[in-house]
């Protein structure tokens, strides 16, 4: 899978910024600064996809829908920075 | 005279929203605010009648506002008054007056209440209002602007407006 469109990573800062408004958790970073955050976010993303797959078990990797390992890695990650699940 | 002395001043609660891309009704810590979206740009309504103490001077408008999540980065408000005199303005269409500017930094601690101000001059900028005519002011931010730099939504606090 290709990085995100710009626009797609527009609308993940966008989102993202609507999220931390939600919880008034407050973020010191511009909106220039988020986007350059969320580009080099799924920049690694993509870098590291293979990588992460390699990582899962037989069983994960052979029978989960690429979306479905997305979910699985969003799920552990929100989990492990006490994000709600 | 009336020059220094408040004309009007309008809560989150007073206003009203247009048709789309509208600031939304929030509270933070009970305290009732609008929110205005960091992409969108989005806006409000206040309307009112001017006091017929108003001495013919122009109009200073003080924004309160905070920053949902921001400590950082600058927002751009813009203004525009809508004169609805006696008899005159068909308000089945929008009519404001060119919008006035300014580009206020967020609050530097999560929370606090900043107020910027927006002048205006007697004329054209006020649309010509005069003394106990009704008018609606529209209150945008400028989420497109290049100056509008502050991430996550901008709230509303308070709109006051006094004769300069």
């Amino acid at each position: 899978m290709a990085v995100l469109s710009p626009a797609q990573r527009q609308a993940v800062r966008s989102a993202w910024a609507q999220k931390l408004s939600i919880d008034h958790d407050p973020c010191s970073l511009t909106k220039l600064q988020m986007q350059a955050a969320v580009d080099a976010a799924d920049d690694w993303a993509e870098a590291n996809a293979a990588s992460f797959n390699s990582a899962l078990p037989l069983a994960a990797r052979t029978n989960l829908t690429a979306a479905q390992k997305a979910q699985l890695l969003a799920y552990v990650v929100l989990k492990r920075w006490g994000g709600q699940l | 005279m009336a020059s220094g002395q408040t004309m009007a001043i309008f809560t989150a609660q007073m206003s009203s929203p247009p048709a789309s891309n509208y600031a939304t009704l929030d509270t933070r810590n009970d305290h009732p605010v609008l929110d205005y979206d960091d992409t969108t740009g989005e806006s409000s309504y206040f309307q009112d009648v001017l006091p017929r103490n108003y001495n013919g001077g122009g109009l200073t408008a003080t924004i309160g506002f905070s920053a949902s999540t921001a400590t950082t980065g600058n927002v751009v408000w813009d203004l525009s008054i809508e004169r609805i005199d006696d008899s005159s303005l068909d308000i089945d269409a929008d009519s404001f007056a060119s919008a006035q500017s300014v580009t206020a930094a967020a609050p530097g601690t999560s929370g606090m209440v900043k107020y910027a101000t927006i002048a205006f001059t007697a004329g054209a900028q006020m649309d010509n209002l005069a003394a106990g005519e009704m008018y609606r002011l529209k209150l945008a931010r400028n989420a497109a602007s290049g100056g509008d730099t502050m991430s996550g939504d901008a709230e509303i606090n308070f709109l006051e407006l006094r004769e300069t």
